[in-house]
């Protein structure tokens, strides 16, 4: 944790889903200091210097994304990605079961700078505590004149409305977000237009990560420099073969190795092996890539990349073709079969695999494999989900390329056999 | 098959306030009437497509797009195992067999005494808790075969 | 600097300009550079979902759909290197592995846009060993719509044709990913009017129709241009011949027409042309019955019994008919009747109520169809366009996507009611009041609410529809056949004219089939001369030796059961001509079989006043001839031989007494203008049901019964009960129903919705084996009736009969 959290604070310990342990926290000063001292401009430029980039996995920076938003327009809204489903993340639950009030602040300061009077918070299906916390902050804060009608005693209006999803991890992707909103499935919509210019209901919207949001009291209280200094900080969803799986806030551009640390290192016994640095949709990286920097361009760099700062460890137990084959069975489950490489590759892609560990796979089925993945890169499908497929399958295929083939070779897992002779002669 | 309560179709009238457009009324609709009948039967959807004045093709399209909105009826309890990266490295696929073996159904089935619908899960967002599981709108984990037992006895009373 | 309105790009080396807003696909196409294509149709904006068009734009490292791209300047395309090649090839691989093996049994085989691109575009060989998703197939989807699940490539525009386009949203597609399937709500058949067009823009065979499955291949197939007979819009249309037999009707490109689009009626309601009991020989009746006899026979006797008729006097002979016939067989019944008979008693328009407005003001649109998608307000008077001009929707679909409002006012909810801003339902009969307060209220006088209210309709919508008609630029005004035979009529007439003056465009919709060429041709009564219903009642009074019946059946179409009975009873001698045995024929003396539209060559004019040529495609069965040969043939047996070679000469002369007569020439009706009275009392409001009908698209006439998919969604006959009134009789949807008016009576089927409001009961007319007339008078065209629940023995006696 770095010398002053900025996030985990309001999460630790009974968390400040009250609002008056948050109000105690110093909760509500930064929005309150933003409406009454500070013009939306103002705003925008704090956050801009600050560097904060969306927290969603697009690391897009968050004040050039306000700065779309047509100035004049008569109807703007803010709509809060709360969708979080990416495999292994699971900050932004964290974050709304524990500290709702802080993602509430952010919505103020953030509509204030777009110059939006209506939110919607988009939480997923499956995050009830996060719902039920998140309800009941928003009841609390308009009790206290934080949300509704001129709140903070200025002549702003500010409505937020919480929204369920209904299961589907496309969802997540901001245009399908918007389609789900309006009552339809979530199928994505074409960009451009982009959504600060043709949103939600075909308004300027303004589409942001819980995190991010939950981020801008921190901006605004420090100011950009100060924040900056901090790291700047971010929450990492740590899990897979480590002993202390969870969130951790951590300033970017912590060394992986490091990050695995906080999390209490690897399991006794165990060597690293692999990990994913930002979710299944990351290339993942080997021991060689320990000391990589978990910042956007250092990974970029190292051929993955940071996404949602979820890193899932994998140690020597690890069959890196299950792991693959499950990893597409994910992006197959939750393709939304708009577009004909996501859907069918996907389905491609789980056969094959199915049969590989079944026993039936062929030495070709390496290069259909990468065929395959080639036409679902760069492009090709309608948007990022189908293209997350290729970045971790490539990369496994670049550095298990031999568990690949013994698992085609034998109709066996050499990483099981290995295990289970180990268990056998009592290592 | 009895039409929803009043009270259920007064919500869902009440629903398309809180947007600018009906039709964003049509997912928490859904849940209202689900929580009426336990599941969405065609009539349910007839019904909640006229009371939002949607075509029904578009509500039941919509219905049919999610996990959430079952169209057949579920068991008493929904078990949600979740089997994606983290909990698959932590034993999911051991606890899927486990489940599979003591509730005698393949995922995505029902038991016969119709107490679970059991599904294998994506990511739940609770990776701290690897493996773990949801039954109904609770989290448990990290899971073994026999904590699991001890939470299928307890809900199969329920 | 004002933008320039071309943009140019370059596409593999060629350079393209185009106007801005043009895509990079459209561009290519232009150059003529073929990029392949499925999702992307030009009737609906581009979606990007196939990804089959993908191409490389320098200075971009991604794929780009081209068919989203828009041009820009400067833009440099590759669309066929070897990299996009590949691309183009991998996509349809992709679509490839699960799509079945199908085309040696697929209809759509050789009229295929995957197969055509797989040969030009795709892999020779597939490397898919998996096992390919698994669908039940076919699927039947109602009488028309095929479903094949393994065949569709989700290319959704069956779907967003449902949306955009019709606004039934008939198809949708269900469950997500892999796993996604298009189909109907709970596998109901189809609901759509439109359906067939989903078959005709499906890319692949996973739409097809039952009709014409297994029937024919596009080689074995001639086309054949022609015209639509049924609804009035004279859509174009192509006669797919083999064999000759027409196996196939297909929506024929006439972009100010119907487009490419044709409603299910136009596109499955031919298969009455080749029915076993098209009539083939002339018949005559002796001892009682109708018999077969010689067209020599035939012919004496109807010129003999004409003959007759004239010595007697000039108004002894009356005529009926003209909607089916051409515009050249309409000429020659002119000719023929009103010059070699000598009769002024002509007239096409047999449903006409007497004193309806219908007769007192010229039928069609008063301007070309394309005219009412620019309408900025649509005002649908009695007119239920769906069911009576299916076509024209297509066109207030795109006003009101481009932010057109909608009203209608009706008595009872139209279909597309989801898509109006107001909807006004009052009394039957009221039209003629809303309308004028409409219209008061225009000008800028309050309505009156009190008079409103009486008649059921809340004053506030008319206030808003006035509002609306105030402030719009172009607003018309749709009359239909509901208003202008409704008691009101006049009233109707009189507020619309008043609403034309301000600026409406009045279209009085209205006429089936050739109507409007039957009035260019003059098939009206001569000055002094009698309606259509006029005729029919001096009819009754014995005022007609002979009366003559082309192509009409009065016996089902009058409104008014006892005043055609006594017309047939006090009348020696009846005539018809007419494809089959209608109940009209049934009691004639003498049947002459006609030759339908497909077996004809000639003209025939649309509700625009569109002059189209049709071709016949098939010959006619047995002995049937023209309407005009017939003519000319009785003509020539009265002393009067015509020269006449072809249907060309034909067309010459009525072009010479026709001003503007030519192919393709829109001729149009003048505005409204008369003298309609002001006063009209609405009806007293009833506490019995008050019995509504009208028009619908899938009836059981006499082509539509022998068009099986037609008759299939027609459905039994059936009565429109609102769920309040249905209850209180015990009345559950489908069940048997008796309704009774006077000592007259009908059984059918109970169909409970809420389109009808409580108090009104709907029975669409069209349905020959009811006898709906015998409840009907002209007088009382909306009676009171009861309604009970029928069952046990009596139930058993399905369909209609009267008691006795």
């Amino acid at each position: 944790m770095p010398a002053e959290s900025i996030l985990l604070r309001f999460m630790e310990g009974e968390g400040t889903a009250d609002l008056e342990a948050y109000l105690r926290a110093g909760g509500y000063a930064a929005a309150r200091h933003a409406l009454t001292a500070l013009t939306p401009e103002e705003v925008i430029d704090i956050v801009d210097q600050s560097g904060l980039r969306g927290k969603g996995g697009a690391g897009f920076p968050t004040a050039r994304k306000w700065r779309f938003i047509p100035k004049g327009a008569p109807l703007k809204y803010v709509v809060v990605n709360g969708d979080e489903a990416e495999p292994c993340t699971f900050k932004d639950h964290m974050l709304l079961e524990r500290a709702p009030h802080l993602l509430l602040e952010g919505i103020i300061i953030a509509a204030y700078a777009v110059g939006a009077h209506k939110a919607y918070v988009y939480v997923r299906r499956e995050g009830y505590l996060a719902r039920e916390r998140l309800r009941q902050a928003v009841a609390a804060a308009y009790a206290r004149g934080f949300l509704g009608r001129k709140i903070f005693g200025t002549g702003m209006d500010l409505e937020v409305v919480v929204h369920s999803g209904a299961g589907a991890y496309i969802a997540g992707e901001e245009t399908a977000l918007l389609e789900s909103l309006e009552g339809r499935r979530a199928m994505p919509r074409q960009r451009p237009p982009f959504p600060a210019v043709f949103g939600l209901y075909g308004k300027p919207t303004v589409v942001n990560n819980v995190e991010t949001l939950s981020h801008l009291p921190a901006v605004i209280r420090l100011g950009a420099e100060a924040y900056r200094a901090l790291g700047p900080p971010a929450l990492f969803s740590v899990s897979g073969h480590v002993r202390h799986p969870g969130v951790y806030e951590l300033p970017l551009g912590i060394p992986m190795r490091q990050v695995i640390a906080a999390a209490g290192g690897l399991r006794p016994g165990r060597r690293f092996k692999a990990a994913f640095p930002g979710g299944s949709s990351s290339a993942l990286l080997t021991a060689e890539h320990l000391d990589v920097p978990m910042d956007y361009e250092p990974l970029r760099a190292a051929g993955s990349m940071l996404g949602s700062a979820s890193l899932i460890v994998m140690d020597d137990t690890t069959c890196i073709v299950r792991v693959a084959a499950r990893a597409v069975a994910f992006y197959k489950e939750e393709s939304c079969g708009k577009c004909t490489p996501c859907r069918e590759g996907t389905y491609w892609l789980s056969q094959i695999f199915d049969r590989i560990l079944a026993g039936g796979g062929r030495i070709e089925d390496l290069e259909l494999l990468a065929h395959i993945s080639r036409g679902m890169s760069n492009g090709a499908c309608f948007c990022l989900l189908g293209e997350s497929v290729p970045p971790g399958l490539e990369a496994s295929l670049r550095h298990f390329r031999h568990e690949y083939e013994y698992h085609i070779r034998t109709g066996r897992c050499d990483v099981e056999e290995t295990l289970a002779a180990a268990v056998a002669s009592g290592a | 098959m009895a039409p929803l309560l009043e009270a259920a179709r007064d919500e869902i009238r009440r629903l398309p306030t809180y947007y600018e457009r009906r039709q964003s009324a049509l997912l928490p609709a859904l849940f209202v009437a689900q929580r009426e009948l336990g599941w969405l039967p065609p009539q349910a959807l007839q019904e909640v497509a006229d009371l939002l004045d949607l075509p029904v093709s578009d509500v039941a399209a919509v219905a049919s797009f999610y996990r959430f909105f079952f169209l057949e009826p579920p068991g008493r309890h929904l078990i949600l195992l979740c089997t994606n990266l983290a909990c698959l490295l932590n034993g999911a696929e051991g606890l899927r067999r486990h489940l599979e073996e003591r509730l005698g159904v393949r995922p995505g089935q029902t038991t016969p005494d119709r107490a679970f619908t059991f599904r294998e899960s994506e990511c739940l967002a609770a990776c701290h808790l690897a493996p773990m599981m949801m039954v109904d709108r609770e989290r448990f984990g990290p899971l073994t075969p026999q904590a699991v037992d001890e939470l299928l006895e307890r809900y199969r009373a329920r | 600097m004002t933008e320039r309105s071309d943009v140019t790009l370059t596409i593999d080396g060629r350079p393209v300009t185009v106007p801005r807003g043009t895509t990079v696909w459209q561009a290519a196409r232009q150059a003529g550079i073929d990029i392949p294509i499925f999702c992307y149709h030009d009737r609906m904006p581009p979606l990007g979902a196939c990804r089959q068009c993908l191409v490389r734009v320098e200075k971009n490292p991604r794929w780009q759909t081209s068919c989203t791209l828009l041009a820009e300047e400067g833009m440099v395309v590759h669309a066929s290197t070897p990299e996009v090649r590949a691309a183009q090839e991998r996509n349809l691989e992709f679509l490839l592995i699960n799509h079945p093996l199908d085309c040696p049994i697929c209809d759509k085989g050789g009229e295929c846009p995957l197969q055509d691109q797989t040969f030009a575009y795709g892999p020779g060989r597939s490397r898919f060993v998996e096992t390919k998703r698994d669908f039940a197939k076919p699927v039947s989807l109602g009488p028309i719509l095929v479903l094949d699940r393994e065949r569709c490539i989700l290319c959704w525009r069956c779907v967003r044709f449902g949306e955009i386009i019709a606004g039934d949203e008939a198809l949708k597609g269900f469950e997500r990913g892999f796993a996604t399937e298009i189909n109907t709500p709970f596998t109901a058949p189809v609901r759509s009017k439109f359906i067939g067009n989903t078959i005709s823009i499906c890319p692949v065979g996973a739409l097809t129709s039952r009709t014409y499955r297994f029937r024919a291949r596009p080689w074995d197939t001639t086309p054949v241009p022609s015209v639509c007979n049924h609804c009035g819009l004279g859509c174009a249309l192509w006669l797919d011949v083999r064999d000759r037999t027409v196996v196939r009707v297909r929506a024929r490109e006439v972009p100010d027409l119907n487009d490419i689009w044709l409603c299910d009626l136009g596109q499955f309601g031919f298969s009455w042309l080749h029915a076993r009991d098209r009539l083939t020989r002339p018949l005559v009746r002796r001892d009682g019955r109708l018999q077969e006899a010689s067209w020599e026979e035939a012919l004496v006797l109807v010129a003999e019994r004409l003959r007759a008729a004239r010595r007697d006097g000039p108004g002894r002979v009356a005529v009926l008919g003209g909607t089916r016939l051409t515009n050249e067989d309409n000429f020659l019944l002119r000719r023929f009747f009103r010059e070699v008979v000598g009769t002024p008693h002509i007239d096409h328009r047999i449903d006409a109520r007497p004193g309806s407005a219908s007769l007192e003001v010229a039928w069609g649109l008063r301007t070309p169809l394309p005219a009412i998608s620019q309408s900025d307000l649509l005002l649908l008077v009695g007119c239920d366009i769906t069911e009576e001009y299916p076509i024209a929707w297509l066109r207030m679909k795109q006003a009101i996507d481009r932010g057109a409002a909608l009203y209608s006012l009706h008595s009872r909810s139209l279909e597309i009611r989801r898509f109006a801003r107001g909807t006004l339902v009052p009394t039957p009969g009221a039209e003629g009041v809303v309308l004028s307060q409409a219209a008061a209220a225009v000008s800028g006088a309050a309505p009156d609410g009190a008079v409103l209210r009486e008649v059921g309709v809340d004053p506030a919508v008319v206030e808003a529809l006035a509002a609306e008609l105030r402030a719009a630029r172009a607003p018309m005004v749709f009359l239909g056949k509901s208003a202008l035979e409704g008691l009101a009529g006049r009233a109707v007439l009189r507020a619309a004219q008043y609403l034309q003056a301000a600026g409406c465009t009045v279209q009085v919709m209205r006429g089936k089939g050739n109507a409007i060429g039957a009035a260019l041709m003059g098939v009206l009564p001569a000055p002094g001369g009698w309606s259509a219903p006029e005729i029919i009642r001096q009819a009754g009074s014995g005022a007609l030796q002979v009366l003559y019946v082309l192509g009409g059946d009065p016996a089902t179409e009058v409104a008014d059961g006892r005043a055609w009975e006594a017309a047939r009873a006090r009348t020696p001698f009846l005539v018809v001509h007419d494809l089959f045995l209608t109940e009209t024929a049934r009691q004639a003396d003498v049947v002459l079989p006609a030759l339908a539209f497909a077996e004809k060559d000639g003209t025939v004019c649309n509700l625009e006043g569109r002059v189209q040529r049709i071709t016949a495609a098939v010959r006619g069965p047995g002995e049937a001839r023209s309407d005009a040969a017939v003519l000319a043939a009785l003509a020539a047996r009265l002393g009067v031989p015509w020269a006449y070679e072809g249907w060309e000469d034909v067309f010459a002369a009525a072009a010479a007494a026709v001003p503007g007569l030519a192919v393709g020439a829109i001729i149009t009706p003048p505005p409204l203008s008369g003298d309609w009275p002001e006063d009209y009392a609405p009806p007293p409001p009833s506490a019995d049901l008050v019995l509504i009908s009208g028009e619908v698209l899938f009836d059981l006439g006499s082509m539509t019964s022998r068009s099986p998919a037609i008759a299939e969604l027609a459905g039994p006959p059936t009565v429109w009960v609102h769920p309040t009134d249905a209850a209180a009789r015990g009345l559950t949807d489908g069940a048997l129903a008796q309704l009774s008016a006077g000592d007259a009576s009908l059984v059918l089927r109970a169909r409970v919705t809420t389109e009808v409001p409580a108090g009104r009961v709907f029975v669409p007319r069209g349905f020959d084996s009811l006898p709906l007339h015998r409840l009907l008078s002209w007088d009382r065209p909306m009676p009171t009736v009861s309604l009970r629940a029928v069952g046990g023995m009596a139930a058993a006696a399905a369909g209609a009969e009267a008691a006795p």
